[in-house]
């Protein structure tokens, strides 16, 4: 079971106890934290599950697709750090994984 | 263009598809009451909205209906999609745009075919498109009404442009054109399903033969992107291809009309919200969403249970139509407090009026840059804009589908 340590858009920081199985957007969203939209519901249709990733847990997670980067291109606060959270599925070796919710486009 | 592509009028000429909105789509002046009571009652009820509503019913195959209310069970239904198909389309959208509409696809299916298409409408190409092609067609049909002081809104603008738009996009002759409109609005005439058929296929003739056409002379525009797209070396399934062209005129151009016309009709009930707008320009992005909130072009979606589910205490069988009522989760108070009230300074939470889940509509961002770059025209080109104080006040009408008929006008002096 992953912890994670969120930052909403306030700043504030939040620990989630995930399950396994999940996508890091689904864990976010399950968590309770609103401002996780995730429109269509993870499968890479949308953009609104932006996060940026603690750059000490980029190795390990998987790359980005094509269409993940054209939908990450469609946000002005795209960075080296951006992910759309339903392209990451949770493992146990995310244990600790830090992310920030990305703001609004 | 070849002589080989020749657009076909109905048979009977006489046949005005036009007129055929009401029967299909209702004409009722407030549906939101009833949906609230509804919501009070339980947020799934037995039987389909449009008899509930005084509407003919659908000729689905004979089945169980049920209409769905309540806010969560929506959101469950829309992303659920191990319990929820899109299936229940291929009863009417599937029989006229086609089988290869990605709207009657249920994932993997459905994501295979729409990746291709929703890379062409991402935000970042859309924005183009709205210096390229949405200005121009806005301010051509805006300047020949531009200097009479008073117009119909909805009769000379919205109910043009958004075609327009798509007749730009897709470069039809213009000889074409009205034919085309015709042949495409008469698609979704369920209440004539001779009609609709008829159109649907005269339409697929001439769409597979300007596909035919633009594979030999290819241009910049989106029939001969779509042409000569390749997946894993193929072209495009004709049947996807030949869909998704007939589906874009309703997809992207009646929706975008109701959705434009109930925006400018809401901002004029406001006078204090279009002054607002007028001093910050920055607000557009929120009228714009409180409007698709507050009454959206499309009031209801059509989905299909997979398995026997309960949802909100009801029991649903397997196969079981659902008429999923967005309208009543943009309403519901619980996530917009006074609902009914039109604020575009209200606080911003994701309406339901371009769908949720996989299905979520692939052309939001055009429509948001056609509805921006339409209004910044009115800004900019009908100071003092007022409704005509000698015609009647529009009316948003619709029971599946919302829109005024008319928006009387004046402006400047």
């Amino acid at each position: 079971m992953p912890n994670l340590i969120v930052t909403t858009r306030d700043g504030t920081e939040r620990e989630i106890a995930a399950a396994t199985g999940l996508s890091l957007m689904e864990a976010i969203r399950d968590a309770g934290v609103d401002e996780m939209l995730a429109l269509c519901g993870g499968c890479c249709s949308c953009a609104t599950c932006h996060v940026k990733v603690d750059p000490a847990f980029a190795g390990l997670l998987p790359p980005i697709s094509e269409d993940e980067s054209d939908l990450l291109d469609s946000s002005d606060h795209r960075d080296e750090y951006s992910r759309l959270s339903c392209q990451i599925p949770l493992t146990s070796e995310l244990d600790g994984l830090r992310v920030a919710i990305a703001p609004e486009d | 263009m070849e002589a080989a592509v020749r657009i076909q009028e109905y048979d009977d000429p006489n046949y005005d598809p036009f007129s055929a909105d009401d029967i299909n789509f209702g004409d009722m002046l407030d549906p939101y009451p009833q949906i609230a009571q509804w919501r009070a009652q339980a947020p799934v009820l037995e039987g389909d909205y449009r008899p509930k509503m005084g509407l003919q019913s659908a000729t689905y195959p004979d089945r169980k209906m049920f209409t769905i209310v309540g806010s969560d069970e929506i959101l469950t239904v829309l992303t659920d999609t191990d319990r929820f198909s899109n299936h229940g389309y291929k009863f009417n959208i599937g029989e006229t745009f086609g089988h290869g509409s990605i709207s009657v696809m249920d994932n993997p299916e459905h994501g295979r075919w729409r990746k291709i298409f929703q890379k062409i409408f991402l935000p970042q190409y859309v924005k183009l498109w709205g210096e390229t092609i949405v200005d121009p067609v806005v301010h051509k049909l805006m300047n020949k009404f531009v200097c009479m002081g008073r117009a119909d809104l909805v009769e000379q603008f919205t109910l043009l442009y958004p075609f327009e738009v798509i007749y730009r996009q897709l470069d039809l002759p213009a000889s074409d054109v009205r034919t085309f409109q015709r042949l495409a609005i008469g698609q979704t005439d369920y209440m004539h399903i001779d009609k609709a058929q008829e159109a649907s296929r005269k339409l697929g003739e001439y769409f597979t033969a300007l596909v035919e056409e633009r594979r030999r002379n290819p241009g910049e525009d989106l029939v001969s992107l779509l042409a000569n797209t390749e997946v894993d070396g193929d072209y495009l399934p004709p049947l996807v291809l030949i869909s998704f062209l007939r589906q874009l005129m309703n997809a992207a151009g009646d929706t975008t009309y109701r959705g434009t016309s109930v925006l400018l009709t809401a901002l004029l009930e406001h006078p204090d919200q279009l002054d607002a707008i007028r001093t910050d320009r920055k607000l557009i992005p929120f009228a714009i969403e409180e409007a698709l909130r507050w009454d959206g072009p499309v009031a209801v979606q059509l989905r299909m249970a997979k398995q026997d589910v309960v949802l909100g205490g009801m029991e649903i069988p397997a196969g079981s139509l659902l008429d999923v009522v967005a309208g009543a989760a943009n309403r519901d108070p619980a996530i917009f407090p006074d609902p009914d009230r039109f604020d575009i300074f209200r606080e911003r939470k994701a309406h339901f009026s371009f769908s949720r889940g996989p299905h979520i509509c692939v052309g939001q961002h055009l429509a948001r840059v056609e509805m921006t770059r339409a209004l910044h025209a009115v800004l900019d080109n009908l100071p003092n804009l007022r409704f005509d104080p000698d015609k009647p006040r529009p009316e948003i009408r619709g029971t599946m589908m919302r829109v005024p008929r008319h928006l009387h006008v004046r402006f400047g002096d």
